[in-house]
């Protein structure tokens, strides 16, 4: 029976069905089973959605939706150009930090690709970049930063794993630097290698583009400021951010107009409650999970195979790899965190340690062909078929994979900022 | 059936409302808390509270609007490759799949909201902790109700195109 019902779940879950409902569904037979009452499960449901810290995933995702679809991409955008354009690669340059800093805030929900993708690609290709180079770079872009505060995937991990939002995001740091700075070095030398013209340094241009971008950017002062010097907490943080973003936008600049407000707001809530509901979906059918010792019956059962941590690490980050292509970045976080995480502590990985693995896996599973999400998103974006894009991110993915393998067996990496 | 999608829309133009007016409210009194802390060295007691409560009813009215919209997230790795029919049927089932959960849900929240009642706790405002907790069966049987509307619309188009096509390979 419980086999047919496996199945079942599994096959709905492939087929389509909204995962929320496949969670449930499974907690709710589980929870028949054992002769629990089903309202077991809305106690853990609404427990999970009134913690305190869940407040920054509105505000943070709403500040994000604002800034994606104001002109501030374009402005952040012409002046790094002003700044770094001089540079042999300028334009890849300016592409991957603006891209990095724009996921970070928006939070890999593909906004990236959509809103800046959509003027780096012309700009690269009329900058003579070939073709498959920068549809490499905009689709890779879609996650890269995901491991910089205030990245909404690290939010979930902290709240998912129960450790220190403000440790994570000091963690993601260096192995999110690393990077971009071999992704840095990789556009600049193909840039060198196929002689792209560069542009010269004007002082009046970085003037203007300065003023341009004015407003916009004190916003990392504030966001990074106010969490790293332990002033604000992450919600409070969250809250000036959507105030300082909305009055920007809004009232100074007038980019978004009073009556486009509300569908701005529509549209990035109803991103947060397909997070939300997840979230607290999940939680009860985690909690089952662990009841049931699951995690420790995985552990041993993972154990019997093999008792060095490093390949438990190659094991995981296949593993996750799989599931960043199939899963987007947070529904992987919310049911996969739970299971593995008691199993790596087993092992004796270190969980903040754990936590960059994890989202630096999910990060490069989103680009991983087949199925991974950025992808398709860029795919639809750019309407160049699948295959194109798939053949244009390899590069990419190999620097990234590299990256991972130092971050996995060089843990100094994520833990050297937390001392 | 026409009534019945008249229906989902206007609900659902409800829903975007409420949806503003919490999250507009959620910014204010977030910003106004640390205002409150920082400069008069006092706050909103109720504060907190509220804004707890505006994150769980942002969040599910988000979900049921998800569910108009069709953008809850899901694996769709099988329904890309298929036929237009093919993809009809997937839809389908899971569109009954889902409406199936959604029952049991909402009978779960109803019986949540119940056992609430009973330990008559109080919230934010002196207000009974089951009142901002209505939203959950408010919001499940509204995902209950859209995921039956899909279904059923889905399998009446489904008809119409096996029976089309059906005709069009007869003559």
């Amino acid at each position: 029976m419980t086999f047919i019902l496996i199945f079942i779940a599994l096959l709905v879950l492939f087929l389509g069905a909204p995962l929320f409902t496949v969670v449930s569904g499974v907690t709710l037979y589980l929870l028949f089973v054992a002769d629990i009452d089903s309202s077991a499960m809305i106690i853990e449901m609404y427990r999970m959605a009134t913690t305190p810290i869940l407040v920054a995933i509105p505000l943070f995702t709403f500040a994000g939706y604002l800034l994606s679809e104001s002109k501030a991409p374009k402005r952040l955008i012409g002046l790094t150009d002003a700044l770094l354009g001089w540079l042999p690669g300028g334009l890849s340059v300016i592409a991957l930090i603006t891209c990095s800093a724009f996921t970070a805030l928006t939070g890999a929900t593909g906004l990236t690709i959509i809103a800046l993708g959509g003027i780096l690609l012309p700009a690269l290709q009329q900058g003579r970049y070939p073709e498959k180079f920068s549809l490499g770079l905009v689709t890779n872009s879609g996650t890269l930063g995901v491991l910089f505060p205030p990245s909404l995937p690290i939010i979930i991990y902290a709240i998912v794993s129960k450790l220190q939002i403000s440790q994570l995001f000091l963690a993601g740091l260096l192995p999110g630097m690393l990077m971009l700075a071999l992704l840095l070095a990789f556009s600049v030398r193909m840039a060198m290698v196929n002689k792209i013209p560069r542009t010269k340094f004007n002082g009046l241009q970085v003037l203007k583009a300065i003023r341009e971008a004015m407003w916009e950017l004190p916003l990392p002062l504030v966001v990074l400021g106010g969490i790293y010097s332990g002033y604000f907490a992450v919600s409070e943080a969250a809250a000036i951010t959507a105030v300082y973003v909305f009055l920007v936008e809004v009232i100074i600049c007038r980019d978004i107009r009073w009556r486009d407000l509300p569908q701005v707001m529509r549209k990035s809530m109803v991103l947060v409650g397909g997070i939300l509901i997840i979230l607290g979906a999940a939680l009860g059918f985690t909690n089952f999970l662990i009841d049931a010792e699951v995690p420790m019956k995985l552990f041993n059962f993972v154990k019997a195979y093999t008792d060095s941590p490093y390949l438990f690490l190659i094991l995981l980050n296949l593993f996750l790899l799989v599931v960043g292509c199939l899963m987007d970045i947070f529904s992987a976080l919310i049911v996969v965190v739970p299971l593995i995480g008691p199993v790596a502590q087993a092992y004796g990985i270190n969980p903040v340690h754990l936590a960059v693995i994890f989202i630096a896996n999910l990060q490069i599973g989103a680009l991983t062909p087949p199925v991974g999400m950025s992808l398709f998103i860029s795919s639809l974006r750019f309407e160049r078929p699948m295959s194109k894009i798939i053949s244009a991110s390899l590069p990419f993915i190999a620097i990234l994979l590299f990256v991972l393998a130092i971050i996995t067996y060089v843990p100094w990496l994520s833990l050297a900022l937390l001392k | 059936m026409d009534r019945w999608e008249r229906m989902d829309e206007f609900m659902s133009r409800v829903e975007a409302a409420l949806l503003v007016t919490f999250l507009g409210l959620m910014i204010l009194v977030a910003f106004s808390q640390i205002v409150l802390r920082n400069l008069f060295f006092t706050g909103l007691d109720w504060g907190d509270s509220l804004l707890r409560n505006l994150v769980l009813w942002i969040g599910f009215i988000g979900a049921t609007l998800a569910t108009k919209d069709g953008k809850h997230i899901n694996i769709d790795v099988v329904s890309r490759g298929l036929s237009p029919v093919g993809k009809n049927l997937v839809t389908g089932i899971t569109h009954l799949f889902a409406f199936a959960v959604c029952c049991a849900l909402t009978y779960a929240t109803l019986k949540f909201i119940r056992n609430e009642m009973q330990m008559g706790q109080k919230t934010f405002l002196n207000i009974p902790v089951w009142i901002p907790e209505l939203i959950l069966p408010m919001t499940f049987s509204l995902m209950t109700f859209r995921f039956g509307l899909r279904f059923l619309k889905n399998l009446s188009k489904t008809g119409q195109r096996v029976f089309v096509e059906g005709r069009g390979k007869g003559s």
